[in-house]
């Protein structure tokens, strides 16, 4: 376990991942240009780098559980939100279908849905060894977690829930993914047992599987999914009320 | 309850002249529904059992002054430190901080009485029946389990009496009380306010109540599902906390205290409540940083049901999970720090007027920073591994629980007493009090610390004569007889002031809050006329019309929420922390090898899935007649009402047949886990289902008399309810009958 | 019992050493918040006094940068104190061996202690080598107990069905209290015992005796003693190797002598107090699963001439 050569080495140069950010921050600065807030743009394709292709991806890679859950949590959770921070201060979404108006129960059921239903046993094996199986994974949690986090942090007021229903949201989502990560902590379940297979000569950071038993492991994997991701919530709880207190004169109410 | 009491008092009520009080005031204290009495109700019976639980602590004490003593059996003194733990928590803290609640809230918001009064004087009147429980085994061998009740000691092969199903009964009814109370205060804070009292401008104790609320409404109901089930392996065979087959020790403190830890909140937050309104008010000053007080009130309620493992940090977790539960717990001292030095600085540069409230709040700042920072020492993993369950830790949430909560509750008495009464206490007794108090509780619980650095476990009825142990344990019931005497003199003054304390007046601190805007004691309907609300504190705009306040946002209308559904809303919430606990429990029990979950494989799939769809259907059936009413169409209501109810009787017939061909097979409660656990997720449902049921027809036959001619019923939050209890079906399918295949 | 009872911050080995200095760490950044708190409560009470006549003070609200920064401030006291626990839970949680040393078995209201790898049995007396860290695996025969030796090793519970695992290890020559701390029914207090650790000489010679099986009854008395032990239904309870019994529910007796307490930690273990206890266990400890057996005079006396050989 070198951990030196893994941080200097660990390092990927996916062309579709470099592609497709590229992609994207063309499409996204032919579409906003300077209106958009480009900071928050940056760090968004920062965490996606950091999932994607640094030495954390390396261990996601069929050796530790762990890095995995951190991969999921950082694509899900992290990348989308900040994504949504930089859109532009005025940017709606100019839909008139009725079916908008349920947008935030289909977010929620997106952010909870992408966590349970990519850790299913078959799935969360399936996107660990076939490519085009991880291509669809890691897009579907960034769409999910784009959807999920709308309601919260859209740019436009009108988007975005009233303060005490989006605590809701939070607080329920909190629990919902607290409930897998319990699960995952505090019961012998095994649901990705890839990272329990023998790896393949070629792995080249096969020793890392040494950092922890198979038990801690999944352990803290389902810690991970447990607390920090709650923090993520319980942090995004706060801002929706200091937002509240913080409005001039819309939302006086918490709710309706 | 309150019915069958208020029967007899016939036209008793709030409005009624003096005289018709005066000559029935047995019965109106009995049939009351006014929130004010019910307050005062909740604080006398606090009082009561705050003499029990104390002469409790006292005999604990006598015992530890000195070594080998033999002043009580070890029985006796087990018996004591549960009954001292569970009535404190139970029947002093929770109900005083309600009573205070309950008074002190509609006040606050220009309300007229509590949202549900009814509702009320059941929760309060639950309080006497817990209390009855708990207390009648004294004639059954009294529960000797301490408050936390650890399976397996608290199983019956090692606790045969039944002290234990009355502690298990008490807590019950004292919890379903508890989650009463807080449906009621969230809907009263949401649905009651005057006009103006926006969320923004509620005092704090109102915010910070209302945010406590929801704690209880979702910590109690998980305490209440780890009850049952221990009640099921007491009475009727079942293993679930019991390692013989497969049931796990660990499952009962990871319900408990995923109970108890927001439950060291639910004591907490409201003593923080009382505090920010007293340290201002004494201060002369606002609060320090409103927001950053309420807001921090959010965070630890959230937080609060992120740490709970951290009373587990001896029992073999594992690194992993000890690791992140010391950040976690860490995090907690977080806005907790932020509230201490925000009533600092509320302090800081005015003009401190040092009432014995205000001692009583100072002291309260002081003793609780103490009791926090020895907390962060328990929230390190390291350290908790020394400390835990020695008397440091005692020594620890005594400086929280009574140097906090206690200290906390005797300022807001010393606030609030004149004007509950209408009279002063006398300042010179209650300097007495606070000085015997506070010498005595940090005598007692000081020098605690030190015994658990020496090594002195706690929850031993005796112990050896070892260097320095005989002394520091005297000191400590010295100072337990110090905080005796303070609460004589406590109850002296209390009674002296009431037959000769002199007037209050309606405003005599100087408060700016509404409750100071009225007379003392408040009349039954609490306000003539309320002062314009512009900002938080409007008794200080009153008064300084020179230099108001800034007004805190616009004074449109308030959007009031339905207060029916914004209860039913928040019965739903406790409801699903109770089946949430339920089906945790089902799966960690599951995941054991032995136990016989393979059995799931011999459900008849087919067989629940028809009758599941009835209950599915119901739904949309119900939907129908909420649609059928929203249009006025008495008829279709009531067809699609009754088809409602026609389902989920088809849907309880079906579960009732499965129950018995499974029992004609021999799968009964007893026989193995997967069995017992199957039993009591289906078995509570079914039960909800059933109430759900109850609740349709009574609205039907409601609907069919015509009760509502022209008005909407409460149809639409009753819907709420079944809704829920179809989608809790749903979990229960993926969770009891699917899940156990792929494991 | 007498004597001194040890304090964890006179720590014994690595791992008691290691959390002791960072309770130490802690116990100073805590008071230093303590006097930041008290001392600002303390300067507003002194500076800040309500007095007859004077005005209400300025109406200051709040301070909104003040208040992150007395938000991040403890945020890094959080992070530092996580970061100094995590060595410390390293030191004194060593991973567990496959094999343990000891297997230390929590009863209602004594501890067991068995060692596989050196093949004996004995109960309340935990003997240790100075300076090598024995590996215990901890289990209960009932309910949850705790075991803790404050100066040498953290608590650790014994749950049933559950094996927990600890290391222990005294630097110092010595005698080192231990005691259970978890609440396990009417005899809690008095579930003590003790640690001695030995020069590895004398924990050697120790180890060699407890191997031997009891050795025949030197008197007639013994030897009535012994049969009674056979007959009394002792041997349900209690073994003594060589002569028979094969059940833990009571302590091993094979070198009952030997050991310095009687009842986990009740009373000194002499030819009186044993006596005491033989006349009416529960009269001594009230709550003991042992009964009363209404023993003659002449039977205790046989019992205890034999008991007393057990050395």
């Amino acid at each position: 376990m070198n951990l030196n050569r893994l941080l200097l080495e660990g390092w990927s140069a996916n062309p579709w991942v470099l592609g497709g950010c590229s992609v994207f921050t063309l499409l996204f600065a032919r579409a906003f240009g300077t209106r958009a807030r480009w900071r928050w743009l940056i760090a968004a394709l920062a965490v996606v780098v950091l999932a994607l292709l640094s030495p954390l991806a390396a261990l996601a890679d069929g050796v530790l559980f762990s890095a995995h859950m951190t991969q999921h949590i950082l694509l899900l959770l992290i990348a989308p939100g900040l994504l949504l921070l930089a859109l532009p201060r005025a940017f709606t979404l100019r839909v008139a279908h009725p079916l908008a108006r349920r947008l935030p129960l289909l977010g929620w059921a997106a952010g909870i849905g992408a966590m349970w239903f990519w850790h299913a046993p078959a799935l969360c094996n399936a996107a660990a060894v076939s490519g085009p199986v991880r291509a669809l994974q890691t897009l579907s949690l960034l769409a999910l977690g784009t959807l999920f986090w709308w309601p919260i942090l859209a740019p436009a007021e009108r988007d975005r829930l009233l303060p005490g229903h989006g605590v809701a949201y939070l607080f329920t989502a909190c629990l919902g993914c607290s409930a897998l990560g319990m699960i995952l902590t505090l019961t012998p379940v095994e649901i990705c047992s890839v990272y329990q297979a023998p790896l393949a000569a070629s792995q080249p950071w096969a020793d890392f599987r040494g950092l922890f038993s198979a038990q801690h492991d999944r352990q803290i994997g389902g810690l991970l999914m447990w607390i920090p991701m709650c923090s993520v919530y319980v942090a995004a709880i706060m801002l929706e009320l200091s937002r509240w207190h913080g409005a001039p004169a819309a939302a006086e109410e918490l709710s309706s | 309850m309150n019915h069958a009491a208020a029967a007899p008092a016939g036209s008793l009520g709030p409005e009624l002249s003096g005289e018709a009080v005066r000559a029935h005031w047995r019965l109106a204290w009995l049939s009351t529904v006014d929130h004010k009495r019910i307050g005062i109700l909740y604080l006398l019976f606090a009082f009561l059992f705050f003499v029990i639980g104390g002469l409790e602590a006292l005999f604990i004490r006598l015992q530890l002054a000195v070594p080998n003593n033999t002043l009580v059996g070890p029985d006796t003194f087990n018996a004591l430190f549960t009954m001292h733990g569970t009535t404190m928590i139970f029947l002093v803290a929770m109900p005083a901080l309600f009573g205070l609640a309950n008074y002190f809230v509609p006040l606050m918001i220009g309300a007229r009485d509590m949202a549900f009064p009814r509702l009320n004087a059941l929760s309060v009147w639950l309080i006497p029946l817990g209390a009855a429980l708990l207390h009648f085994s004294i004639f059954t061998g009294m529960p000797k389990v301490g408050w936390f009740a650890y399976a397996p000691l608290s199983e019956t092969p090692y606790n045969p009496e039944l002290g234990v199903e009355y502690w298990i009964l008490a807590l019950i009814v004292l919890g379903i009380g508890s989650v009463a109370t807080a449906v009621n205060l969230i809907a009263t804070v949401l649905c009651l306010r005057a006009p103006g009292m926006t969320l923004r401008r509620v005092p704090l104790f109102v915010w910070i109540n209302f945010v406590n609320s929801f704690i209880v409404v979702f910590a109690l109901p998980v305490l209440n599902a780890g009850l049952v089930m221990l009640l099921l392996d007491r009475q009727f065979g079942t293993s679930f906390f019991l390692d013989r087959e497969g049931g796990s020790a660990v499952l009962w403190q990871h319900i408990f205290w995923a109970f108890g830890h927001p439950e060291v909140y639910i004591l907490a937050l409201p003593a923080f409540a009382i505090v920010s309104e007293v340290v201002p008010v004494f201060s002369r000053k606002p609060i320090f940083g409103y927001e950053f007080v309420a807001l921090s009130s959010v965070a630890i309620a959230l937080l609060s049901f992120a740490v709970w493992a951290h009373h587990m940090f001896t029992i073999g977790l594992g690194r992993a999970a000890d690791t992140f539960f010391v950040i976690a717990s860490m995090l907690i001292a977080i806005p907790t720090g932020v509230k201490v030095l925000n009533w600092t600085a509320t302090m800081f540069r005015g003009r401190i007027r040092l009432t014995v409230a205000m001692k009583y709040a100072i002291a309260f700042v002081i003793q609780f920073t103490l009791g926090g920072l020895s907390g962060v020492t328990h929230a390190s993993a390291a350290l908790d591994w020394q400390t835990k369950n020695s008397y440091y830790l005692v020594a620890h949430f005594h400086y929280v629980a009574v140097g906090g909560v206690v200290f906390a509750v005797l300022a807001g008495l010393e606030y609030w007493f004149p004007k509950i009464s209408g009279r002063m206490l006398s300042e010179r007794l209650g300097n007495w009090t606070f000085w015997l108090m506070t010498v005595g509780f940090n005598a007692t619980f000081g020098i605690q610390h030190v015994l658990g650095f020496v090594g002195m476990p706690r929850r031993v009825y005796t112990y050896p004569d070892f260097t320095h142990w005989g002394w520091m344990n005297l000191v400590s019931t010295v100072g337990a007889c110090l905080m005796a005497a303070a609460g004589l003199v406590l109850a002296y003054n209390l009674l002296r002031s009431l037959r000769r304390g002199t007037s209050a007046g309606d405003n005599p601190w100087q408060g700016w809050t509404l409750e100071w805007a009225t007379s003392s004691p408040p009349p039954a309907h609490n306000f003539v006329a309320l002062p314009p609300l512009r900002s938080r504190r409007p008794l200080w705009d009153s008064a300084h019309p020179e230099q108001p306040d800034p007004p805190v946002g616009p004074s449109g209308p308030l959007l009031i929420p339905d207060r029916g559904k914004t209860s039913v809303w928040t019965l739903i919430a406790s409801e699903a922390a109770f089946f949430g606990t339920l089906l945790f429990a089902f799966i960690y029990l599951n995941l054991s090898p032995h136990s016989g979950r393979e059995a799931a494989f011999s459900l008849d799939l087919k067989m629940t899935g028809i009758f599941s769809l009835f209950l599915f259907s119901s739904s949309f059936t119900l939907w129908r007649a909420e649609a059928a009413e929203a249009r006025g169409h008495r008829a279709g209501t009531l067809g699609w009402l009754g088809l409602t109810i026609g389902l989920g009787v088809v849907f309880l017939a079906g579960q009732a047949m499965e129950y018995v061909l499974l029992y004609r097979e021999g799968a009964v409660l007893q026989s193995k886990l997967f069995w017992s656990s199957f039993y009591l997720v289906t078995g509570f449902h079914g039960f909800h289902v059933f109430a759900g049921l109850i609740a349709l027809l009574i609205v039907f036959g409601l609907i069919a008399g015509g009760r509502f001619a022209g008005r909407r019923s409460p149809l639409v939050a009753i819907g709420l309810y079944w809704h829920f209890v179809d989608i809790v079906w749903v979990f229960v399918l993926a969770t009891v009958y699917f899940l156990p295949r792929f494991l | 019992m007498n004597g001194e009872s040890g304090s964890i911050f006179s720590p014994a080995s690595p791992a008691a050493h290691a959390i002791s200095d960072l309770f130490s760490i802690t116990l100073w950044i805590c008071a230093a918040i303590f006097a930041i708190v008290a001392g600002l409560v303390g300067y507003s009470l002194v500076r800040y006094r309500w007095r007859e006549g004077v005005g209400e003070p300025a109406q200051v609200s709040g301070h909104f940068k003040l208040e992150i920064v007395w938000t991040v401030i403890p945020f890094a006291i959080v992070l530092l104190l996580f970061v100094l626990t995590l060595p410390a839970m390293e030191v004194a949680d060593p991973p567990a061996p496959p094999e343990p040393d000891l297997i230390v078995i929590g009863h209602q209201w004594w501890w067991e202690i068995r060692s596989p790898k050196l093949g004996y049995i004995t109960a309340n007396e935990i003997h240790i080598p100075v300076g090598v860290p024995v590996s215990i695996r901890l289990d209960t025969a009932d309910v949850l107990h705790e075991f803790w030796v404050p100066r040498l090793t953290r608590k650790l519970t014994t749950v049933p069905g559950a094996s927990n695992h600890l290391s222990l290890q005294a630097d110092e020559p010595g005698i080192y209290q231990g005691v259970c701390s978890e609440f396990c029914g009417t005899q809690h207090a008095w579930m003590r015992f003790e640690v001695i650790a030995e020069s590895p000489a004398e924990f050697e010679t120790w180890v060699q005796h407890q191997r031997q099986a009891a050795p025949p009854p030197p008197t007639a008395d013994a030897a009535r003693g012994q049969q009674l032990f056979r007959e009394m239904t002792c041997v349900n309870c209690h073994a003594i190797k060589g002569v028979g019994g094969d059940s833990n529910a009571g302590p091993d007796l094979t070198h009952l002598g030997s050991r310095r307490f009687l009842g986990a930690g009740l009373m000194p273990n002499t030819p009186e107090n044993l006596r005491l206890w033989l006349t009416d266990p529960p009269a001594v400890k009230p709550g003991v699963l042992m009964p009363n057996f209404k023993l003659t005079d002449e039977q205790l006396n046989h019992l205890l001439a034999y008991l007393e050989t057990l050395q």
